[in-house]
């Protein structure tokens, strides 16, 4: 694309005049006076641009906007780049002077390119609000924001599936109607362009039929469900503070075999899905193709709005082409013709039929390629090691359908995919910020240090009734009474609910002191017990968290004795933890269970369950002490 | 035939300029490189990613503006974390990167104090900083990631276990 329109521009100065003109910004414009959710907001920083209308970061009704949609602003005066988290969450990328802007991992092309006037930024509106799930709508004289149902992800998973309905307002689905074969949600205040019938074929779910009801200003988007009999089917449930999870779960337990959605003949009275070459409700637009050159490979990342069925072919060895048919769809703009970076030769884009969209690869060797249904899109994965291939044909859909293959498949929700495959994309994870190890020897090798977390003006975490300085302090003195049974030297960090270092004395000066106590007697180690925490009752286990090469083989030893306490093993942990850090001897920091966790819970309120611990803990010292002994290290 | 000649040459050189310019300005942005935006997944430790791409630097932007503006814009993704549907530990709700810095090889990410709204434990504060840590450094140049939240350069968190008044390294995790 780009070097098509290198010879565009090369061929004369009446494009220079046409872009001088393109880019002049911008008059100040009569305030846009909008309905949004029952409230009137007002954009006031607004310019009509040669492309359309342009709003202000500055604009309180912009601010207002972003605070109801869930998103917000990153942006300062002086800036060139306006970012948006919107609630997905999915970050919006503009700049001041390029066309380009990015809904998370796709690069989309604005009608013209954010300007700077005065000491503010405009953005264009119509793209902003796509963004946010809104569209602008007329009724009579009167504007309406009005929150459309954007995406509706279907997941098969099992046997089950899942719809991940998201829209620009928080979703309250109802139930309208309900029998043993079909299921009908509204929502209410939701306007979508995701209209029409979709098979699904699996877990129970057999079609999906999306309509708009109601005016513009109060629209209803209802969604019926046709089920398999004796299909389960879950209430609905919210998915972060946006989202609706509708779930189903056929009898069979296992999805049906996936199908090409070509090939599926309608075994229903729904009225007909799609057919290949009969367009839609509505047209798909597919509104850019680009290429992003990787490491051993690229990434084809085709924008599409609306719905539209895919197929791709391809040509193997030595003729190395692939070509996709976006069907019932529109190419936005000329056709396009760009030259890449090996393994691709070249990347076409043209409308091959009154509704099918063609984009043809040529590639330099045979390559493997992966087409994934992406939620702005189509994504071509071309090379790679991790790129499992395609057969040589196949296809889906895109728009709220079930892509063949069982993959998800969405529509304009700018939501990334997750392009992990397991740990096999992780980065290296092996370097230490020290050496191999620091040969340091222990002053008192019969010594131990062991530091309840937390205690005093700091309880650490909460939860029912149960204080972690508490608990850490319990079963620090557990372990204590066990080591010094078998003939260690134990000193804890503190013995009572109290700061270490000073009454309600800083982070820095608190942790500073449990480590200058270990480091001063110049012991043999040092173990911090804590308990866990976290935002959601989910994460549970023990985990042995460590900060240096020294560490490594004391927290090893320590969890597989763990590994028997009762709750999940979740292994050893490096971070820059202040203790484990900072002490000079082999150190561990233990999360024994998760006070957030209902069953980590109940074992961390049991006295029994912390004397294991304790017990476990004692013993892992004691293996890693005879594993790794020091020089006159008593027998224990 | 000299009066004909100069306006001509002109004309030319307006049109030249004109050229230039629209070709700088308005051309298509072309397509830069992609980074990974991490996330920790639930096991505590292991990362998965998403790839976006970044915008190429622009007509009139700096080296040093855009080597900002990348990492701008990698920790705003790496703070927003992944879709809602992927299970990932995720930064307190609330959480924003109020500004991003980046001097020599370090890259200083202020953010705001909703960020010491931590559950407690030492679970989510490692898998958040991990995140944004193993985020950032993948822009070219930048090896280390200061924090400082709301201006201000913590020795941990409130209650925190992390040491955050040093860059953090990807060695660190």
């Amino acid at each position: 694309m780009t070097n098509r329109f290198i010879v565009r521009i090369s061929s004369g100065a009446a494009f220079a005049v046409l872009g001088l003109l393109a880019a002049v910004p911008a008059r100040a414009d009569a305030p846009i006076v909008a309905l949004y959710q029952g409230q009137t907001i007002r954009f006031t920083h607004v310019s009509q641009a040669s492309g359309g209308l342009a709003v202000g970061v500055q604009d309180p009704g912009f601010a207002a906007l972003l605070r109801d949609a869930g998103a917000w602003l990153t942006w300062k005066p002086g800036e060139r780049y306006v970012l948006i988290t919107t609630s997905v969450p999915a970050v919006v990328s503009f700049a001041i002077g390029d066309r380009r802007y990015d809904v998370g991992p796709i690069a989309l092309q604005a009608s013209f390119a954010p300007y700077e006037r005065g000491n503010e930024v405009y953005l264009p509106l119509n793209e902003l609000l796509g963004a946010l799930g809104l569209a602008l709508r007329q009724d009579g004289a009167v504007k309406i924001l009005q929150p459309q149902l954007s995406a509706l992800d279907v997941r098969n998973d099992g046997g089950r599936v899942t719809l991940t309905a998201h829209a620009g307002a928080p979703l309250h689905p109802r139930i309208v109607q309900q029998s043993a074969d079909a299921i009908t949600y509204a929502f209410d205040g939701v306007g979508t362009t995701l209209s029409g019938t979709r098979k699904i074929g699996t877990g129970g779910v057999r079609t999906l039929q999306i309509s708009v009801s109601g005016s513009v200003r109060d629209p209803t988007t209802l969604v019926a469900v046709r089920l398999d009999a004796g299909t389960a089917v879950q209430a609905p449930q919210t998915n972060g503070d946006r989202d609706v999870v509708l779930s189903f779960a056929g009898t069979q337990g296992a999805a049906a075999p996936p199908q090409a959605v070509a090939d599926e003949s309608s075994p229903t009275p729904e009225p007909a899905p799609p057919e290949e070459n009969a367009p839609a409700p509505s047209a798909a637009l597919v509104t850019g193709v680009t290429i992003e050159p990787g490491d051993d490979g690229a990434t084809i990342a085709i924008a599409v709005t609306g719905s539209a069925i895919y197929e791709w072919h391809r040509l193997r060895d030595p003729d190395n082409r692939f070509w996709v048919d976006i069907k019932n769809a529109q190419l936005q703009g000329p056709p396009t013709e760009q030259n890449g970076e090996s393994p691709i030769i070249s990347v076409r884009a043209k409308q091959n039929d009154a509704a099918t969209v063609r984009i043809a690869l040529s590639l330099d060797g045979p390559k493997p390629i992966a087409v994934t249904p992406s939620p702005t899109g189509l994504t071509l994965q071309i090379g790679g090691e991790n790129v499992a291939d395609t057969p040589r044909s196949g296809g889906g859909s895109l728009g709220g359908l079930l892509a063949a293959g069982g993959q998800p498949a969405a529509a304009v929700t700018p939501a990334p995919i997750d392009t992990s495959a397991g740990d096999a994309t992780s980065p290296d994870q092996s370097a230490w910020k020290f050496g191999p190890h620091s040969g340091y020897v222990p002053t008192n090798p019969r010594l131990i240090v062991i530091d309840p977390g937390h205690g005093g003006s700091d309880v650490g975490t909460q939860h029912g009734g149960l204080r972690e300085a508490d608990l850490a302090l319990d079963m620090a003195k557990r372990l204590r009474d066990l080591l010094t049974a078998r003939g260690w030297e134990v000193k804890l960090t503190r013995e009572t609910d109290v700061d270490v270092y000073a009454p309600n004395d800083s982070p820095h000066d608190e942790l500073q002191a449990r480590v200058n106590i270990a480091n001063n007697a110049g012991a043999r180690l040092f173990v911090s017990i804590h308990a866990n925490a976290f935002i959601n009752s989910g994460p549970y286990g023990t985990t042995c968290y460590i900060s240096k090469p020294d560490d490594v083989a004391l927290a090893h030893i320590v969890e597989t004795h763990l590994a028997a306490d009762g709750t999940k093993d979740d292994g050893v942990i490096k971070s820059h933890l202040y203790v484990t850090y900072h002490t000079r001897m082999p150190a561990v920091l233990i999360e024994t269970a998760f006070l957030t966790n209902p069953g980590d819970y109940a074992l961390l309120a049991s006295s029994q369950w912390r004397q294991k611990v304790a017990q476990e803990i004692a013993d892992g010292i004691g293996e890693y002490a005879r594993s790794y002994p020091v020089p006159n290290q008593p027998a224990q | 035939m000299r009066s004909t000649r100069l306006p001509v040459l002109l004309l030319l050189l307006v049109v030249v300029a004109l050229a230039y310019w629209y070709f700088h300005s308005q051309r298509p942005a072309s397509n830069g490189e992609t980074i990974a935006v991490y996330y920790t997944k639930l096991d505590g430790t292991s990362l998965g990613d998403v790839r976006v791409s970044l915008r190429p630097r622009l007509s009139g932007e700096s080296a040093a503006e855009h080597a900002h503006n990348a990492v701008l814009y990698a920790a705003v993704e790496a703070v927003a974390g992944p879709p809602n549907g992927i299970k990932a530990i995720r930064f307190p709700p609330g959480t924003r990167v109020v500004s991003a810095t980046v001097n020599g090889s370090t890259a200083t990410i202020d953010l705001s104090k909703d960020v010491e709204q931590q559950a407690g434990g030492t679970f989510g504060e490692n898998g958040e900083f991990k995140s944004l840590v193993y985020t950032v450094t993948g822009i070219k140049g930048v090896d280390a990631v200061q924090i400082v939240v709301d201006g201000n350069r913590l020795e941990t968190l409130p209650g925190g276990h992390l040491e955050l008044d040093q860059p953090l390294h990807r060695s660190d995790f």
